[in-house]
């Protein structure tokens, strides 16, 4: 058995030189330190995004774009197909708990300063995937064109709209029109399979490439060389990891279980909005925030205003690692710090008013 | 350090932890795949059970012609011949599953794909079809053509 | 006694004396009554005159002028012959005044001008200018005479003479209403009413004891005495009246059964005002409706599928020679309750078991027993299926389609309940399992779901159980492996 096993390694490994990732693998180490527990998100991320894919692409199988067919192709996933229940579930709930697992590891990376010289690069392609992410979700929310699905999009194209110059353009390219429609649905299906996933891999080979080739960063405050501990990444953090994956997984089918995500009502294009509308959790902040603005501001319009805030304020937060020069120095920086922290207690805040309003 | 030491010592302990190991993540694979795998089979259509349909007017129909009428989820051919008689017949070819059709100049059911050839009464005569179209049951109601399954 | 008596005797002298004193000063009645004209002539026997009304009473001037030019002198309010709506405010000037009624000694009431105002006579006009009817279209102007005088032209042999003058008058009524009939007498004579009437009986009912006399409103009126609504009450007023109805020795519960009737409760209770009234199954002016033969057959113009299936079923032959009314026979008449499904069947309180026991008419007592066997099933089934969807609903189960086909077996049942109608067992199973079909994919599709909301619990757990002990283990793997590594 273990000769079989052996003969079919040597036989790659003459053809690919596995040998040599192999060793460069063991020779990897992972810093232990209070910290540590930080780590793990990264890769919880990564799993949470592999149920993504695998479930999404059963999903594929059954589900059927358009106006007329997506409500019931989900509802047939949903009643008719063995465990399809199962599947959409995960995927729903898979989708909310990658969003939350990756905002945990991108403030930990920021308070850690994890992305300062040299993981800038990491640092953007993980941010440019967090985006990708909420596109993902936004994209997703449409794709059973049901009823609450149908008026969020209304609303969230409506505020990509009210950006400066190119919002209009921008929001007919999301809609494919000048309303909400089948021609928007079939839009976002393609965006929601093709094209983000595409973007996103790129991203994450680089992401994960980068990680690989650097190493896990290590907190600016840790002390002396000699004093680190550190843990092999094979097999010690890789079987850590998988534990906690499939703990993770646990807690999926739990949720998937008893709290199946409905379904609700189709959509009706003429319809009246039903009470409650609310943009899913991740988007509630922004959302909140652009109700607080009063609709005149100066000389410019309150929302107009938010949504340029809201692009500073993400542009700024991406570009942390060229405008932090002090951390990538080796120097402590308070300031960023304290941006880190009313970020955090904002989108806090912000969507727990949002969620009871 | 890399290397990961053994020790001979407690080889039973580790064999056993090794073997459930590998137990637990067949199990584990095997809660995972089994629905996939589940959700994968194409789950049974309700199908609606018809037992007869209108198959258009007798005086729309010309003599030896014939037509593809839609039985259920399944086409069947309707068959008026040169001496008057409305017969029907199964459409799909005994051979491949292709829809025959009727052949006004060979007087015949014949199949495209592969030249399969069926008499009036169904029989296959030529070609590779292995078996005869099963008939339906033809029921003139006035002007109207009534199809039904043969029982 | 004495003292009525004498008030009697005081109040007879009193009236004679004014009259007398009157009369002898109505110098236009003087005049007139030598000119030998018509109206005079009437007037002589006009309850009005008796009363010592004058013609100025009505016409204005002055009654006791010697000269014509004083007498009809239009400075003391002589008005000529008064015309349109100004007849009817003519009589209203007394008839609405309830003093002036009194003082000449009348107990008539005095709400009939009102009430004039309030019915289609006083609202409808051809010219704008006055209305259709005024007081003297109906009580005459010279000659009126009291309601109970025979002579009077609104007394009720008369009345159908009185209304039919213009409403038999198809140009007439064409004028004011095109769509509105002109036959209500020909009806009439055909019904008991009618026939009653001519012969003298002014007992029955006539156009007024329906419609009312000065109040009549258009049959569509809510507030007319034959809206659908108003005109089992309307109706119900002789009727019901066990005093007056006595001597023509037919029951006097009609109402009150009716009240209690399915179409009764629909009209009176729910306000439906489709749910046949009286007129429905005995007619309006005539004694069925259009094209009805008799009544028992008037069923049948609304419950048309039920009285087509029950003219083609072998009951219908058996009725026939026993001459028993078609559908009252099972389901009465006045007091017709919502058919249920103990009306089928061998029970003592089914219909069929009047006439099929286990002696007699034995075929139909079995088909019968087998009948009430299979609605039975399907009621029980459906009740099962009600119970299991919502079951399967409680626990959050997808089974709308199973939801959505209940309404079929429900549908099965109700139309076996017509079925029945045909007395046909073969006819009635076909329904019957039609229905039990559909519940049975129902059950199914609701136990695999109540099966299916099991199986993912059990399912969880189970898998659960593996990841939890695998990441157990590998825990515990890990742990003893990072020891080693240590050592």
């Amino acid at each position: 058995m273990k000769t079989h096993l052996q003969r079919i390694y040597s036989w790659i490994d003459e053809r690919v030189e596995l040998q040599g990732l192999v060793e460069y693998m063991g020779k990897k180490y992972v810093p232990v330190h209070r910290h540590s527990i930080w780590y793990y998100f990264g890769g919880v991320s990564l799993f949470l995004f592999i149920i993504q894919v695998v479930t999404g692409i059963l999903l594929l199988l059954y589900y059927k774009s358009g106006e007329e067919l997506a409500f019931e192709s989900i509802n047939f996933i949903m009643s008719k197909v063995q465990f399809g229940w199962l599947i959409r579930s995960i995927h729903s709930w898979t989708a909310n708990l990658f969003i939350f697992s990756a905002m945990i590891h991108m403030f930990s990376v920021f308070f850690e300063k994890a992305y300062r010289k040299p993981r800038e690069i990491t640092w953007v392609t993980g941010m440019l995937m967090f985006f990708l992410a909420l596109g993902f979700g936004f994209s997703g929310y449409l794709l059973p064109w049901n009823e609450l699905a149908f008026f969020a999009t209304k609303v969230g194209t409506d505020i990509a709209g009210v950006v400066p110059i190119i919002g209009k353009p921008l929001m007919i390219f999301l809609r494919s029109g000048e309303e909400v429609t089948g021609a928007t649905l079939s839009r976002f299906f393609g965006f929601h399979v093709a094209v983000l996933p595409g973007l996103f891999t790129v991203f994450l080979s680089i992401h994960l490439l980068l990680v690989q080739r650097q190493g896990m960063s290590e907190p600016l405050h840790i002390g002396k060389e000699s004093e680190r501990k550190t843990m092999p990444f094979f097999p010690n953090f890789i079987l850590r990891d998988i534990t906690l994956w499939l703990l993770v997984l646990n807690l999926l089918a739990i949720l998937a279980v008893f709290f199946p995500w409905e379904l609700g009502k189709k959509a009706e294009a003429f319809a009246s909005a039903p009470a409650g509308i609310k943009p899913e959790w991740y988007f509630l902040c922004l959302f909140q925030t652009l109700k607080y603005i009063p609709g005149k501001l100066w000389f410019l319009d309150g929302e107009i205003l938010g949504v340029i805030l809201f692009g500073i304020a993400g542009l700024l937060w991406t570009m942390v690692p060229f405008w932090d020069r002090k951390s990538s120095r080796g120097e402590q920086n308070r300031f960023v710090n304290y941006i880190g922290l009313f970020a955090v207690i904002y989108i806090i805040i912000f969507t727990i008013i949002g969620w009871l309003a | 350090m890399n290397q990961i030491p053994e020790i001979p010592e407690n080889k039973s302990k580790r064999d056993f932890l090794q073997w459930v190991l590998a137990g637990g993540a067949t199990a584990f694979l095997g809660a995972v795949l089994y629905p996939v795998f589940a959700y994968l089979i194409p789950p049974k259509q309700a199908e609606v059970e018809v037992s007869s349909v209108k198959a258009g007017k007798l005086s729309e129909m010309e003599k030896e012609s014939g037509k593809i009428i839609k039985f259920g989820t399944k086409p069947v051919i309707l068959i008026r011949t040169a001496n008057d008689e409305v017969r029907a017949f199964s459409a799909t070819c005994t051979h491949l599953d292709c829809t025959v059709q009727f052949r006004k100049d060979f007087g015949m059911i014949w199949c495209a794909c592969h030249n399969g050839k069926y008499d009036l009464n169904g029989r296959n005569i030529s070609g590779p079809p292995p078996r005869p179209l099963d008939e339906f049951r033809v029921v003139i109601q006035g002007d109207e053509i009534l199809i039904s399954k043969k029982t | 006694m004495k003292r009525r008596i004498f008030l009697f005797t005081a109040t007879l002298i009193a009236v004679l004396a004014s009259r007398e004193s009157a009369l002898a000063n109505d110098t236009c009645f003087e005049c007139h009554r030598n000119t030998e004209d018509k109206p005079s002539a009437l007037f002589l026997h006009d309850i009005h005159h008796d009363k010592g009304i004058t013609c100025a009473g009505c016409h204005g001037g002055n009654s006791k002028a010697e000269e014509m030019e004083q007498a009809m002198d239009k400075k003391a309010g002589f008005i000529g012959v008064p015309k349109g709506d100004d007849i009817s405010k003519a009589c209203a000037a007394c008839h609405s005044s309830p003093e002036k009624m009194k003082s000449l000694g009348s107990s008539l009431p005095t709400n009939q001008w009102e009430f004039l105002q309030t019915s289609v006579h006083a609202k409808l006009s051809l010219n704008g200018k006055e209305h259709i009817a005024q007081c003297a279209t109906c009580h005459n102007s010279h000659g009126i005479v009291s309601v109970k005088n025979p002579s009077s032209p609104v007394y009720p042999l008369n009345v159908i003479k009185t209304c039919t003058q213009c409403h038999a008058n198809i140009t007439l009524i064409k004028s004011y209403n095109p769509s509105l009939p002109v036959d209500q007498l020909e009806k009439y004579r055909t019904s008991v009413h009618g026939m009653r009437n001519a012969k003298g009986d002014p007992k029955t009912a006539e156009c007024a004891s329906c419609h009312g006399s000065h109040d009549i409103r258009s049959a569509k009126d809510v507030k007319s005495k034959v809206y659908a609504s108003n005109l089992p009450g309307t109706c119900a007023a002789c009727h019901s009246n066990a005093e007056y109805m006595k001597a023509y020795k037919i029951p006097t519960d009609q109402y009150e059964k009716y009240a209690k009737s399915v179409h009764g409760i629909a009209l009176l209770q729910k306000h439906d005002a489709g749910a046949p009234a009286c007129n429905s199954c005995h007619g309006n002016h005539g004694a069925a409706p259009p094209g009805v033969e008799s009544v028992s057959k008037v069923c049948g113009t609304c419950h048309a599928l039920n009285a087509d299936l029950f003219s083609s079923s072998p009951h219908k032959k058996a009725f026939d020679q026993r001459q028993l009314p078609e559908c009252e026979t099972c389901h009465s008449n006045h007091d017709i309750i919502a058919a249920t499904d103990k009306l089928l069947g061998v029970a003592p309180e089914a219909i069929c078991s009047q006439c099929h026991n286990e002696t007699q008419n034995v075929k139909g007592y079995q088909v019968a027993k087998k009948m009430r066997g299979l609605i039975d099933s399907l009621e029980a089934v459906e009740k099962r299926d009600q119970e299991l969807v919502y079951e399967a609903e409680q626990k959050g189960m997808e089974i709308s389609e199973a939801k959505f086909s209940l309404r079929d077996v429900r549908q099965a049942r109700l139309q076996s309940r017509t079925a029945i109608h045909a007395f046909n067992e073969e006819k009635f199973a076909e329904v019957i399992n039609n229905g039990l079909k559909t519940s049975a994919s129902i059950a199914m599709e609701s136990e695999s779901a109540i099966h299916e909301y099991y199986f993912r619990r059990i399912g969880l757990a189970i898998a659960t159980l593996i990841i939890t002990l695998v990441a157990l283990f590998l825990f515990l793997y890990v742990r003893r492996l990072e020891k080693k590594q240590t050592k």
